[in-house]
This record gives C-alpha cells, structure tokens and sequence, in this order.
C-alpha cells in the first residue's frame, strides 16, 4: 500500500501545473488500480498518465480521462490490456486530444461489452474515420462515444462493417454519416442477428452508388426489410447490393419497391423467387430488380409453379438482347405478355386428366385409364412421338399440357377433342376390323379377296396392309379414312363438341403445306385429307386429273355416312389406293395455277350401299398392279388433334393380351404367336424400321419391342421364346408357360398434402399407386394359426362374447309396436283420476346391428425389415466392450443363434397379428379391409390392397397376405386419406382405422429434409383428423419405443398405443380392436 | 269409407284406391305376359332393378291392365267396373311389422285396433307392393312369408286372428341390387317365394320413345338425352354409385320442353343430382356439353 502515496508524492509537482481534476482522478485511479497491479505495473500506468498530459496544450484533458478510466475499467481488466489503452491513448492524443478524450471516456463501457481484448480492435475502427481534420476527428470521436450503446446489440465484426459504411459515407457527407452512426444502434438492433452484416454491405454499396439515399435506408430499410422472409433475407440483400453495385443510381428505390413487392408474395416463396432473380443479374442487375418488382403482378395470372417457366423464356431473351429483356421483365413487352398469356391458359394434364378418363370412360364404356403421351413411348412398344395423343386399345395418351391458345376455356376445348378423337376411336371401332365385319355403306369386297390369298398374317388388320405393295401409303389412306370416319361419327353423334372439333380441324387445315408443291399422288393423299377435315374448299388438284380426284372424294364421303364402320374405311382405302397407284408420282409444272383448280365430290346420293367399281376405277381385275412412275412416296402432314394411330400394333397388342387371358385360364390357344411372326409383324411397321435403321442393330430394336410389347400384354416374354425355339422343351403341352398372371393393375389416386407451414394443403400433392399385392405362398396364413393356436381359440371365444343381442326392448315411447302394460295401466288410472296422463306408453324392440367397418393400414415400410432381438439388444447388453475381438466371438455366437432360428423381423409380427385378428373379425362379421403402404416421394405412394372391403377372405388373400415385405419408405398421410376414402366408400356406422406402425412417419419429400420431423408428423395429423371429421374412429398403433414422442403431437386427441413388447402384439392387437368398438 | 274430396285434392282411403287412368309403359320385354300369368297363378312378384328404371310404373300399369281383365271375366253385365285396388308401402328402415299389420289406438275409451295397408289389402284382394323392402326391418319380412305360399295367410298375432287372402290379393315387392352390401340383402328364405323380373334401363332406342312421351319433347332431344343416359351409365362404378335413372333423364327432357337451356336442364338434373363429387360433376358435365350444344 505504500506504493500508491509514493507514486502520488513523486508525481505532485509534476501534476500541480494542471487544474484540479486531473490530480483527484489520478489519485482515485491509483487507489482502484494498486490491489491489481504490480508496483512495477502502477508505476508504469502512471508514467503513461504523465506523459499524456505533456503532448499538447489540452492533452492533459485526456490525461484526466485517462486516469479515470484507470479507476472505472472492470475488474477484468488485466495489464495487458491496460497497456494496450495507454499505448492507444498515448498515440491518439498525439495527433487529437478531443479524439483521444472520447476514447478514454467510452473505454470502460467498451471493455464491459466487448471483453478487454478486443479494445485494440475497437480503437481501431476508430482511427479509421479519423482523418486528420476536425470533422473526422468528431466523427471518430462520436464512434467512440457510442460504444455503450452500439455494442450492447452488435458485435465488433458487425461494427467493422458499420465503420467501413460510415467511412464511405463520410466521404460524401461528414453530416450524413454522423446521423447514420447516431442510429445505428437502433437501426442496426431491430435487424436480425444474421441479416445485420447483409444489411451494412447494400449500405456500404449504396453510399458509393447513391449516397444521398443512405439516410432513407437507414430510416426504412428495417422496415422493409421485415416484409422479405426471414430466411431469405440474406441473400435479397446480396442481390440487392449487387445491383446497386451495378452503377445503379436509382438502388435504393429498387430496393424499396422490391421489398414492396416481396410483402405481397408468399414468404414460403420468397426464397425460389429471390434464386430466380439472382439468375438474371449477371445479365442485368435491372432485370433482376424489374423480376421481384413484377413478380406479384405476374403470379397474380400464373401460379407459382409456372413462374420458372416466365423467368426462363424472359432469361432467354435477356441473353440476347438486354433491352428486349428488361422490357420483358418490365412487363412491357407484347413477348412477355404472350408468354403469360399462355402460361395462364395453359391446361395440363394432371389437372383434368381423372376428368378426361371419366369422360372417356363415359363415352366408350370401357374401362380406359389414362396417360401422358410421354408414358406410351417410355413403354417402348412401338410408339415414339410424345407430344402426340394416341390409344392402344386401353389406355388414352394424352400430350402433358396444351397451350395454343391463350385462353383456359379454349385449351381445355382443345384437349377435349384431343381426348373424344381417341375415345372415338374405341367408340366407332377403329381397331375391330377383321374379316367377318362387313362393310355398311360400301360394297364388300376384301373378305373374298383376302380369303383369297394366303396369309401368314397374325391380325386381320396387318392381312389387309399385306395386299399393297406400297403399305406406307395404304396405311396413310387408312388412317385417313378411319380417322374422317371417325370425326365425321363425332360431328354427327356429339352435337355440342362440333364446334370446338370444327376449330381444331380449320386450324389444322390452316397450318397444311402447300398443295403445289407436292407431286401429284401425294397431292391426291393431302387432298384427302383436307376433305376428311371438312375442308373441301381447299382441295386443289390439276384439270388433267380431275376425274381421279373426284372419285377418291366419293369414296371418302361414301366412308364417312352414317352407319359405317371401320370395314368401309378399309374399303375405301383399297379402292383410294388403287386410284392413287395410277396417279403418277411427279411433280406437275407449277408454270400455270390454272391448272390446278377445286374439285368437288360427286353426288352419289343417298344409296347406301356404294358400288366400288363405279367410283374406283374398273375393278375388275383386283390385282394390285404396279404403281405409276415418279418419286418415291411422303407421308403427308400429321393431323395433330388426331394424334398417332397405329390399328396394326394395336390389334398386335389385343392379340397379346387375349392370349395372355387365354393362358390364365389354363386354355391352350392354338394360335398362339410364334416370336418369327411377331418379328415380322414389327419389322413391317415402318416407324420401328426407320428407328432400327438409326441404330443400326435390327435385330436387337425389334427384339426389344418385342419383349416390351410382351410385357404390355402381360404375356409372360424372353424365356418363353427361348423354350419355344427349343427343340427339347415340351412346346406342346404349353401348360407352364402360359401361368405368369397379368400385370397388376394401378389405380393412381391423388391426395391433398397438408404444409404446416403454409396452413394450407399442397392440392393433389400425392400420388396413391393402389394395387393388389401379389400373391405369395398360402401355407404362411395357416402355419400363423397353428403356430398361435392358443391365442387363437382364446380371441375368438372372446369375440363370440362380443356378437351383440340382436333386440333389445325399448319402453316408454310414444309410439311403437304394442302397449306397454304397465305404463297403459298408469295411463288408464291417471285418466280415470282426472290427471294428464303420459302418452309415452308403448314399447318397440330396437334392433341393434353391430354395423362396423374396418381398415387396418400395416406400414410396409424397410424399417420394419429390423429384427426384434436386434432392436431388444440394449447396449449394456452387449459384453464385447469396445474390444473388437471380442465383438468378433460375440457376432459370430449371434450369428450362429440366428442361424438355427431365422430371427423375426417387426414385419413378420405385424403379419401374424393380422392372420390373428383376421380370425377373430370373420367371428364377429365386422366389415374389414387390410392394406399394407410403402413408397418413395409423393408421387408414389404405394398402396397395396391384402383384403379390400368387398372381398371375402379366400385362398388368394391368404397368400397375397405372405408377400407383406418391407419396401420403402413412410408416408403415412396420403395412405390414411387413402384407407379413410376407402371406409367412406362402406355404409357402416361404425367406421375405424387402425394405423399399424414401427415408427414415425418419413419419405423422401416429406419435410425440409430427411431429418426433418415437424413436417410429416403435422401432415399425418392432419390426415388423422380429416379422418376424424369423416366420422371415422382413428387409432393408431406403434411397436416404436420412441413413439410417445410423436404420438403425442400426432394424435393430439386420437387413440394411440405404444406396445412396448413388439412380441406380445399378436396377442394385444385383437383386444384393443375389442376394446376399441365394444 | 267413401271417397272424399277436400279442396281440390282427392283421398282414399288405401284400399280403395285404384289406377284410373292407363299409365304410361312400355314394355321392353315379356315383363307384361310374365306379370299376367303370374297374377293368374298368385305368385308372388319380386322386381329387381336399379331406381328410376320404372318399377313402380310397371305395377302401376299392371293393376290398371289386371283391373281390365278382372272385371271382364267377373263383373259382366255390370256397370260398376271392379278394379284390382293397389296398395304401395314405401319400406323404411324403422318399418316394423305393426307398421304393416295394424295396431292399437288409443281411443277416447279405451284402445281401439286399426288394421295396416298389408292387412286392408289382403282383406280387400288388393296388389300389395312393398316398395324398397330391404329397407324395412327383417322381421317384417319373416312376416309375409306365410302369405308368399299356398296359405295366403296373414296371421294377426295381437288379434288371435288369421286372415285369409282375398282372391284378388298379390304380394309384389321391389329391391335395388344396386345397393348390394351384406346388411341390405334379402334372406333366402325370403327371396325364394318370389318368382323375379329383372328391371334395368331400356335400350337406347326405347328409352327414346319414353323420354319423348314422358317428357314430351322432340326426338332429337329424346335421342340426345338417352345417349347421354347410355354414356353417363357407363361411369358407374368409377365415381357414380348408380348411373342415371330414366326418371332423372324425363325429367331433365320436362325442363328442355319448358325452355330450360339444354346444357342448363342436364346440369340440374342430371349432374348434380347424381353426385356430390366435383371431380365426376365435371366430366359428367363435359359429356352433357359433348352432346349438347
């Protein structure tokens, strides 16, 4: 202690020249500082105090800052950094004692906020905005005096930016940037932890761009910065910053319109619409800014699914022009008009497809399901054009979307006739024909011909191509008069889609090539085909052949009366091509128009039946004589509303599966295809050729039509082939061959998703895949009840107990059946007495049914795959320690268990309990229904039907029954919709769903991420309440130890259970269900 | 009990009413014949048919017809025609057997015993049809059985009586396989007292003619609107639990005649009348804007 009287003794003199305060504080410092310090360290501090005091004619005011900074500085304060604050202050008085002073002053409260080590740092900073002159000095100063304040929201890195902001400004205004420092603490404390630095930085850019709007910023940029998603907020300030770096003037009011802009769009969507712009801005910062301005605007028209594509086609244009593109994004162009124009008109397919199939359904009153033409060519069977519509028999394809036009009402019109042309199709017989079906309106003529001849043909329709020798062309007038025949059927039977049909078929003809410019028999064919669209005004054909033309008109119209069928088309198209064989195939000289001239169909009245020979030419003579010379014969245009139509493959395909039928059935079909016909069959379609031709390997192309083809028709294909080429395999008997059971059929059904997120459904998010689960081995049902035949005997007794009393008496009615006796007596006497007697005096029997439905939803997913010693095995179980040697004898010891009895997995379990409480409903009579679900992502939700509600319990669902597998993952909502729209379908009272489960609800999609839980367990809620609401019982059952976590958020106010002994499930799943509906 | 008349409406008492005037049916196969013989023998008839495919209508034809035939071979010479009166219960599923038989009331003094419409018609020789009878409670069923076979008896439990049929009496009862589930079924034992005529939708062509008598419409709306019939039909079964009735299309028809829009008319009667589902709505509705215009 006698150190500090001593400093202070030393240090009187010295100190004596200078006001008063300065000798107090350095006293008061002494005494705060000497408990800390060394006498060496006090001595020094002192010294450093002196030495300011003597820079400068006022640095002995910092010197009196100094000193008490000394006594105010925390505890935490250590020499170190004491040193650090003498040296700092030393230099800093050296060049300004105010600067210095400010320092000093904020020095304790820094060190308080920031930790003495960072004090250096912090002095720093400030010397950065002290340039030399006064204003920075104050400036500096300022920053220093705002340590309090400042650092108790942000942190130094933060104020690091901060400095660089404020030293930027300053350049431009010393006034400005005093101002901003003086709220940013405010401003800078209603920010986000994370969106602070972000912020600074589109400060800082707008201070070297527009500097003047820095203070705006600064009043309202938190503000407006609040309306752009958390999350996303970031990177909108990059994007932000980056056009104001883009030289642009006008950032800040960009940046306030954008954050306009962004408060009315969706904060779920702010982060893809922010990415979307980013995109844009190395072309055109303007552009990007122009996007988000617009963005409301333009998803005021489209959905937000639809906007990749606007942003893409405007991306496009931006690349190659930046004024086109900024226009684009401006909304002020005409391109970028058209482009939402046709994004908001666009219909797809997934949206109106379930009412196109039903439409279809309705129309030809078959069975049709229905797809996207992209589906028909993924198949590999022959079809390659995906954008066009086409059926093989019983599926419709339909191209994804349409948008020709720039209105809803009209695309959908559009994609109707699209849709009524193939149903057409399958309504009006287009792939029926065969020799047997005889022509109505026409002469018949082709069944003699083709008996005739002998024929290797598999189907009638292939027969009747092999009579020409140019089968291009005669498929094409095939198609031609097939297709006229059937829109000419739909005009007449469907008065309310002429009018949409009558657009498409102008349209069509509108966009044909030029006539002239074929040669002539190709001519002759596009003729035909613009009078098949109704288009006999546009039918050209030179003087020189008039004749020929008029005839093939004729036998059009002929084709196209009402009553005909596909027989007459194939008529037609013989006699058409006989006259199209002798029209040369030459260009005619276009010198003189006046050669070509309209031609019209002759009369032929109203005979009904249409003598070939008349109008095709002397038909005596039925060979097919050589064709006339010119160039080799082209296809004419498509018609695209009429989409693909391939009557061969079909017909191939009819023939398939019907012997694929006929092998289920255990018939031998004596026809059965041989691969050599098949092969030549797909050699002779032109389209495979051409596809072979490219790859150049015909044999490989045509063998893998082949084999998809087989796959299509569900014959069994490959091997069989092999066994059929095989001389020692027993061909004959074709018994083995024919038991590969049909494809299963899928029905896709979509479900609704719910986003917690959002608070709103994802609508027809999922996609539900329901099929009937394969079949397996029968003998796994009734091992299960043998095995558990205890168990068994006990639940059924138990359930037999539970068969209700069918009547039970109700008395006291006001009406019923008979008189209760007594309440009558009653009656009577109060009567008699005067009173007012109660009327209630009859009784009834009241029938109770026991009227429940069931559905029982077992998880199928791969966890279940776990064995249950394996999940039992805790590790302080295990005594291998961490030794692996001894892991080693302990997995092989478990290894050797396992083997000599295969482990049970959570699924056989599952399994068994089923087989169990099977048993006991078929006791009890209740309706059930039990379905197993799996999948991966939303658009494969799979459903697997074990025992839908209307099937009996037979042979076939015992074994489908042992196929129950673990497969993929779990998402649970869409099957609970799923089972729940199932229980709707019964009119049971008493409706119940019990979820079979061994853990939380996951799949891929289903959260932010995988390990996301909120998002799953919200949509299954959801499900499970929308089931409630039905007036479904739901219940849900875990064998997932972990389970009271998530079940208790899952089924807030539902039924659940955790088993918590996965092998007493057999034994519990009956009595719950009991207790669950007595 | 004669017949009264209020202000301008006429009431019956249940056995006394009797078809007046010839109903409107076409037969579309022997159903007439087979009905006739039927009669003659005093079989019992079960008619088996989705709604609106003119079940009701037949029996309403039939008595009219039988009625005829009746008082020819019976009343001759008479002025007075007697005919066959006929008796329809709608079944419900709270209908007991009281409901059908009769019951007591209470009366000023006591009870006083009211017979059922089953009983006044087996009393009176009357066509009884139980309408639906699936719906009804099963032992209602149980309790026409002895009436079903050569007894013809009607035992009235509370009176200690039994009656026996008049000779005019025929049980006819309908149901609607449509609805076919496991609680909604006949008993065997039931079901086989009855010889059954199978009711299903007429042809294209027929349904035609009845839409365009019915209705009183044009036969190209007739023709459209029992092409619609047959294309909405086919959707049973994928969104629609019954395709549409030949009821619903007359009616649809009734509006057209009355200058309803076409479009219009089916949209009220037909799609939103059969279901409740948007989706079937919608592409019921693109059918009817296929044929319509």
């Amino acid at each position: 202690m006698s150190v500090v009287p001593e400093l202070l003794a030393r240090h009187r003199e010295r100190l004596s020249g200078f006001p008063a305060p300065l000798q107090q504080q350095f006293e008061a410092g002494l005494r705060a500082l000497a408990p800390r310090l060394t006498p060496t360290q006090l001595e020094m501090w002192s010294q450093s105090g002196i030495e300011l005091t003597a820079l400068s004619l006022r640095s002995w005011e910092a010197a009196v800052e100094y000193f008490r900074a000394g006594a105010e500085l925390p505890q935490t304060v250590d020499w170190e950094a004491l040193e650090t604050l003498a040296r700092e202050s030393v230099s800093m008085a050296a060049e300004s004692a105010p600067l210095a002073m400010s320092f000093l002053r904020a020095a304790p409260a820094a060190a308080r906020e920031l930790g003495p080590t960072h004090l250096r740092q912090w002095a720093d900073l400030g010397r950065r905005l002290y340039k030399g002159n006064w204003k920075s000095s104050s400036l500096a100063a300022q920053f220093y005096d705002q340590a309090g304040p400042l650092f108790e929201v942000v942190r130094l890195n933060q104020a690091a930016r901060l400095v660089v902001f404020i030293d930027e400004l300053s350049r431009h205004s010393y006034e400005l940037a005093s101002a901003c420092l003086t709220t940013a603490p405010t401003v800078l404390g209603g920010l986000d932890e994370d969106d602070r630095v972000p912020f600074i930085s589109f400060a800082t850019e707008l201070a070297q761009s527009s500097w003047a709007d820095s203070r705006l910023y600064f009043e309202r940029g938190v503000h407006l910065l609040q309306k752009v998603h958390g999350p996303a907020r970031e990177r909108y300030l990059t994007l932000a910053a980056q056009v104001a770096r883009g030289h642009n003037r006008s950032a800040f009011q960009y940046f306030e319109e954008t954050a306009n802009a962004m408060g009315e769009l969706e904060p779920d969507d702010h982060f893809r619409i922010i990415e979307l712009a980013e995109q844009l801005a190395p072309h055109s910062a303007f552009a990007a800014m122009d996007f988000l301005v617009s963005v409301p605007t333009v998803l005021s028209r489209i959905r937000m699914d639809e906007l990749d594509a606007w942003q893409d086609s405007g991306l496009r244009i931006l690349q190659m022009s930046h004024d086109g593109g900024e226009a684009y994004f401006r909304l002020q162009s005409t391109r970028g008009e058209d482009v939402l124009d046709t994004l908001s008109a666009r219909v797809e397919l997934s949206k109106v497809g379930e009412i196109m199939r039903l439409y279809c359904k309705a129309l030809t009153g078959r069975n049709l399901s229905l797809q996207s033409s992209a589906a028909l060519t993924e198949k590999g069977i022959g079809w390659v054009d995906q954008d066009r519509a086409s059926t093989e028999g019983t599926t419709i394809f339909l191209p994804e979307s349409m948008e020709r036009y720039h209105d809803k009402a009209e695309n959908f019109a559009a994609m109707k006739v699209f849709a009524t042309h193939q149903a057409g199709r399958i309504e009006f017989g287009s792939f029926e024909f065969s020799t047997d079906l005889e022509p109505a309106t026409l002469q018949s003529r082709l069944p003699s011909l083709m008996a005739s001849r002998e024929s290797a043909a598999v189907t009638a329709i292939e027969a009747f191509f092999d009579l020409f020798p140019d089968r291009k062309m005669a498929a094409d007038l095939f198609t031609v008069v097939e297709d006229g025949r059937v829109d000419a059927s739909i005009r007449r039977e469907y008065g309310g889609i002429r009018k949409a049909l009558q657009r498409m078929q102008q349209d069509a003809l509108a966009t044909r090539s030029d006539i002239r410019k074929l040669p002539l028999r190709q001519a002759f064919v596009e003729n035909l085909v613009r009078a098949s669209l109704d288009g006999d005004d546009a039918v050209r054909f030179p003087k020189t052949h008039r004749e020929e033309m008029e005839q093939g008109l004729g036998l059009l119209g002929a084709a196209f009366r009402q009553g005909s069928n596909v027989a007459d088309s194939a008529e037609a198209t013989f006699a058409l091509y006989r006259i199209a064989s002798m029209i040369p195939n030459t260009i005619e000289s276009d010198d003189e128009d006046g050669d070509w001239e309209e031609v019209e169909a002759p009369d032929t009245g109203d005979k009904m039946s249409v003598d070939i020979g008349e109008l095709g030419g002397e038909g005596a003579d039925m060979q097919m004589g050589d064709v006339a010379e010119g160039e080799e014969y082209e296809s004419p245009d498509d018609v695209d509303f009429r989409g693909d139509f391939k009557p061969e493959l079909v017909q191939l395909l009819m023939k398939l599966r019907e012997d694929a039928q006929g092998g289920e059935a255990g018939q031998q079909n004596p026809q059965q295809l041989t691969p050599e016909q098949l092969q030549e069959l797909l050699e002779k379609s032109a389209e495979i050729n051409l596809d072979a031709m490219m790859e150049g390997d015909i044999d490989q192309t045509t063998g893998m039509f082949l084999s998809n083809l087989m796959k299509e028709a569900g014959t069994p294909s490959g091997d069989k082939e092999n066994k059929k080429g095989d001389p020692t395999g027993d061909a004959s008997t074709g018994e083995d061959e024919d038991e590969a059971p049909l494809a299963p059929v899928v029905t896709i059904y979509y479900y609704d998703e719910w986003d917690f997120r959002a608070h709103d459904y994802k609508p027809r998010w999922c996609a539900v895949k329901e099929q009937k689960l394969e079949q397996g081995e029968e003998n796994f049902y009734e091992n299960t009840l043998k095995e558990h035949a205890g168990l068994v005997a006990q639940t059924r007794k138990q359930f037999e107990l539970m068969k209700p009393e069918l009547f039970r008496k109700i008395k006291r009615l006001p009406e019923g059946e008979d008189f209760d006796l007594d309440a009558a007596i009653d009656w009577m006497i109060e009567r008699k007495a005067g009173g007012s007697p109660n009327e209630k005096i009859y009784w009834r029997r009241n029938k109770i049914e026991r009227d429940v439905a069931v559905a029982f939803l077992v998880d199928m997913s791969a966890s279940t795959d776990e064995e249950i010693n394996k999940r039992d095995r805790r590790p302080d179980d295990d005594d291998y320690d961490d030794d692996p040697r001894k892991y080693l004898s302990w997995w092989v010891s478990k290894r050797r268990q396992e083997l000599s009895s295969p482990p049970k997995r959570i699924i056989d379990l599952e399994k068994e309990s089923t087989v169990l409480l099977m048993t006991a409903l078929e006791t009890i009579g209740d309706q059930y229904g039990i379905y197993g679900f799996s999948g991966y992502g939303r658009d494969n939700v799979e459903f697997f039907v074990i025992k839908d509600f209307d099937e009996h319990l037979d042979n076939a669902i015992k074994k489908r029954l042992d196929k129950v597998t673990p497969i993929r993952s779990t998402r649970m909502g869409p099957a609970i919709r799923h089972a729940t729209h199932k229980l709707m379908l019964t009119d049971a009272k008493v409706k119940i769903l019990v979820l079979l489960s061994d853990g939380r609800p996951q799949d891929h999609g289903y959260g932010r991420d995988r390990t996301e839980k909120e998002y799953a367990i919200h949509d299954t809620k959801q499900a499970l309440n929308e089931a409630k609401r039905e007036g479904i019982t739901p219940f849900c059952l875990t064998v997932d130890r972990a389970g009271h976590d998530y079940l208790k958020t899952m089924c807030e106010d539902i039924g659940y259970e955790v088993v918590a002994d996965i092998e007493a499930l057999p034994s519990r799943l009956p009595t719950l269900y009991r207790r669950l509906t007595e | 009990m004669a017949n009264t008349t209020y202000q301008g409406h006429k009431v019956h008492a249940v056995e006394e009413y009797t078809i007046e005037e010839e109903p409107y049916y076409l037969a579309i196969g022997d159903e007439v014949s087979l009905f006739e013989t039927a009669y003659e023998q005093r079989i019992p008839v079960l008619l088996k048919g989705p709604t609106g495919a003119g079940k009701t209508r037949f029996v309403e034809y039939m008595a009219y017809r039988l009625a005829r035939s009746h008082s020819r071979t019976t009343a001759s010479g008479e002025s007075s025609e007697h005919r066959t009166p006929l008796i329809t219960v709608a079944c419900h599923e709270d209908l007991t057997a009281s409901d059908l038989v009769g019951r007591y009331l209470l009366d000023s003094d006591g009870t006083r015993w009211v017979d059922g419409p089953l009983t006044r018609a087996v009393k009176v020789g009357a066509i009884c049809y139980l309408d639906e009878v699936v719906e009804a409670r099963k032992d209602t069923t149980v309790l026409i059985h002895p009436l079903t076979d050569y007894r013809r008896l009607l035992p009235i439990e509370k009176l200690g009586q039994v009656v026996e049929a008049a000779d005019g009496f025929l049980l006819v009862i309908s149901y609607n396989p449509g609805y076919q589930s496991a609680l909604k079924d006949l008993k065997h034992s039931t079901r086989q007292r009855f010889i059954a005529i199978e009711f299903d939708y007429p042809p294209k062509d027929l349904e035609t003619e009845i839409i365009s008598h019915e209705a009183e419409v044009g036969k190209d709306v007739a023709t459209d609107l029992a092409k619609l019939g047959e294309k909405v039909r086919n959707l049973k079964e994928h969104g629609l639990g019954e395709g549409v009735s030949t009821r619903l299309l007359i009616y649809a028809g009734k509006l057209i005649a009355q200058g309803v829009p076409a479009r219009r008319a089916c949209q009220v009667a037909i799609t939103w009348a059969l279901t409740d589902d948007l989706e079937v709505q919608r592409s019921i509705e693109e059918v009817v804007t296929s044929i319509f215009e």
